[in-house]
């Protein structure tokens, strides 16, 4: 039936047979998707890799096939790598901002502790000494040397 | 290069390596299977074509990301490179959401240690000493409040 060809088969000008491999993933009215995978992995490679896979895990495989197709014609030289890339960064980056607002959390408790001892001993004394101690604390660069 | 040597693409093709192979600078011979794997990927025409349309210096960036594409696809035939993109963004935000929590965490301790500033007739019989404060206690206010936007040079609340 020529007017029921996927795209696969519209685009190779060939008869598409009932149990064309292509035809569930390339449909006749989306033309642009076959034609972005063919034109990075080649029909027959795309034809190998499905026949190689469970046939419910297809769909799935042709869909990031298509999407990496479309991130490398995007960009030929890095495709989706450049994502990679810029999401290792990202992880990087927030890992450390983690690491350094931990640290803080602990240098704070660390502070909180001190303050208490020095209050905790003797509570009828003038709280001015507790005071003087915080304005102090507030007033001057006291935090670790690692925060910027 | 060409020559006596073919490179791994031209011997695994089984054809003569001209001088001028597109495929010699990227694909030396001691390395054969980086070749195998993005012919098996993307096809040495398809390689071939992409690596012609690029200019001669941005080309072996993009045989390293193809490489890396096809190892990925090799190793995970279903997702190939989208699985690790969605297994990176999931970690990132994670993290994030951690960042969250921690940055939240700090903002409760800083707010803890602030003086607090009680009208004069307010009860005070339950406080803690240390926040029990005299009308004196405004201008410590103030300075915490200054002193914290010179230790954090940025927004900690994102």
């Amino acid at each position: 039936m020529i007017s029921g060809r996927c795209a696969a088969c519209k685009s190779q000008r060939r008869k598409c047979p009932s149990d064309c491999i292509f035809s569930p993933y390339f449909p006749p009215n989306d033309p642009q998707r076959f034609a972005c995978v063919h034109r990075i992995y080649g029909c027959s490679n795309v034809g190998k890799m499905l026949q190689q896979m469970p046939v419910q895990m297809r769909a799935q495989a042709v869909d990031t096939l298509y999407m990496e197709a479309r991130w490398r014609i995007e960009d030929p030289v890095y495709g989706c790598v450049k994502l990679i890339s810029q999401l290792h960064q990202n992880l990087n980056d927030t890992e450390s901002e983690l690491a350094k607002v931990k640290a803080l959390i602990a240098f704070h408790k660390l502070q909180i502790s001190q303050v208490n001892e020095l209050h905790q001993p003797d509570l009828d004394a003038s709280q001015s000494n507790v005071e003087q101690f915080q304005f102090n604390y507030s007033t001057q660069n006291h935090y670790p040397w690692f925060i910027n | 290069m060409g020559g006596n040597s073919p490179c791994a693409s031209c011997k695994l093709l089984r054809r003569r390596c001209a001088r001028d192979c597109i495929f010699a600078p990227y694909f030396p011979s001691d390395d054969p299977q980086k070749f195998a794997i993005v012919h098996k990927v993307f096809g040495s025409s398809n390689v071939s074509k992409m690596l012609q349309e690029l200019p001669v210096q941005q080309r072996a960036d993009a045989v390293s990301s193809l490489v890396y594409e096809a190892n990925a696809r090799v190793t995970d035939p279903v997702y190939g490179c989208v699985g690790a993109i969605s297994y990176l963004q999931s970690q990132v935000s994670e993290l994030q959401m951690q960042l969250a929590v921690a940055q939240a965490e700090i903002l409760c301790i800083q707010m803890q240690n602030v003086p607090v500033v009680l009208p004069a007739n307010s009860e005070m019989h339950d406080l803690p000493n240390y926040l029990n404060f005299t009308s004196s206690g405004n201008v410590i206010h103030r300075d915490h409040s200054q002193k914290r936007e010179n230790i954090f040079g940025h927004d900690l609340v994102s």
